[in-house]
């Protein structure tokens, strides 16, 4: 099967769109899913993001995960629901875009990008550029079949130390083949920077459910992401150590540091706040 | 003669919000964050540091920061090819840099230098002086005027 623009690609269609300006468009997650992470439905915004910025250069560059802050986590999705992203860009030029993105479902806001920057990248280094032309052109027409994306690939992430309730370190092997690396992206395949976000978010969860509950409420949720920076690519096959720190806690909020590390270089990070269960 | 003549009461003047702003951005105690310090031999920036600080700058103090103007400025009424030649810097475009970027000491300036390396000479300085360009553009706050550095 041909996995390109199918296995890790989250825009069935571009509503409207006007290059380096605005973008608009939907993208119905698969129902037959076991789940759609909520670090997929900030990849669906940036790759909306990335198709407004590709037009406006004639796709000759491309933006790729750069700085996200903070990317307001308002509501989980679930397989069989349409997503309604939109993007507004704030620069787009040869070196980077910058944009802001919101998304919803049924008119209800799922996620919320207030500030993500993409450095430019030649677009030949990913992919065809007349393939991604003739792609935009179905996508703002008639819209690609939905139903391509088969799911989260298994992502094993193992414990290996921490100190309850203050910091959890796992190790995690990024899969040598998948079907998404064929998209993302055809000539050079790269570990998404979504999907490292959301190993970052189940560490930073799981070090939560150690973290002992706020005074009236019962657990901590995910409630924030920010200050995301990714420095690298991230290639199939490597080899990667997470930690997640906590490095503040109130009764209000808790904050986690989360830094992923390559051969002991720090490759990336991303502050989590967390906010009481059922508080805004 | 310094580029437009930034002064030294006017570098104090930002110095201490540019400090927390690159702080923020490279996850650093503020305290590291000196005057004269080198982005990517003493704090450890990378390409995408770079680009983190000049967007946090832009917010910060509410200016635009054009990219790629530093070495349009650097370079002055020396054309692209008089400045540099297959990505190495002449021997009149070195000279520019020095006096553009008065900040650097002299002899941090390599020869041959490379252009891709001209951001290795960048200081927490070279971003103050950054800073207070684009407010004079756009007619922002600075400190008042007193004698050139």
């Amino acid at each position: 099967m041909d996995h390109h623009f199918r296995a890790f690609s989250f825009v069935d269609r571009i509503v409207s769109v006007q290059p380096g300006v605005k973008i608009c468009g939907s993208y119905n997650i698969p129902p037959n899913i076991e789940a759609f992470p909520v670090a997929l439905v900030a990849e669906a915004v940036g790759q909306l993001a990335a198709w407004a910025t590709m037009a406006a250069v004639d796709f000759e560059r491309r933006p790729v995960a750069g700085l996200a802050r903070p990317i307001e986590l308002q509501d989980e999705v679930h397989p069989g629901q349409k997503l309604d992203p939109s993007v507004e860009l704030e620069t787009a030029h040869a070196e980077a875009a910058a944009y802001r993105g919101t998304a919803t479902v049924n008119g209800k806001p799922v996620i919320q990008l207030q500030h993500c920057v993409g450095p430019m990248m030649p677009v030949k280094d990913f992919d065809d550029p007349n393939a991604l032309r003739l792609r935009f052109e179905l996508l703002c027409g008639r819209g690609a079949e939905p139903g391509a994306f088969q799911g989260v690939p298994p992502l094993s992430i193992e414990p290996t130390n921490g100190q309850p309730g203050k910091r959890l370190s796992a190790g995690f092997q990024v899969p040598s083949s998948a079907p998404l690396f064929a998209d993302h992206f055809p000539r050079r395949p790269v570990f998404p920077g979504s999907l490292l976000m959301h190993l970052n978010l189940e560490l930073a969860a799981a070090l939560a459910l150690q973290i002992p509950a706020p005074a009236q409420a019962t657990r901590w949720r995910l409630a924030t992401i920010s200050d995301v920076k990714l420095r690298t690519f991230i290639s199939p096959g490597e080899r990667l150590e997470c930690e997640a720190r906590l490095s503040e806690s109130s009764n209000d909020c808790a904050l986690v540091a989360v830094e992923t590390r390559k051969a002991n270089k720090l490759i990336g990070g991303a502050r989590v706040r967390l906010a009481p269960e059922n508080h805004p | 003669m310094t580029n437009t003549n930034t002064t030294q009461d006017e570098i104090m003047a930002v110095f201490p919000k540019v400090a927390e702003t690159m702080a923020d951005a490279l996850g650093c105690e503020v305290e590291r964050v000196k005057l004269d310090a080198s982005l990517i031999d003493d704090l450890g920036a990378e390409s995408i540091d770079f680009l983190d600080i000049v967007f946090r700058l832009e917010r910060a103090f509410k200016v635009k920061i054009p990219r790629g103007k530093i070495l349009e400025e650097a370079r002055g009424d020396l054309s692209e090819s008089e400045f540099d030649k297959g990505g190495v810097v002449s021997e009149a475009g070195v000279e520019r840099l020095k006096s553009f970027l008065s900040e650097v000491p002299p002899e941090r300036f390599k020869n041959p230098l490379n252009v891709a390396d001209i951001p290795r000479l960048f200081t927490t300085e070279t971003f103050c002086k950054m800073v207070i360009r684009q407010q004079a553009r756009s007619g922002g706050t600075g400190a008042a005027a007193s004698k050139p550095v």
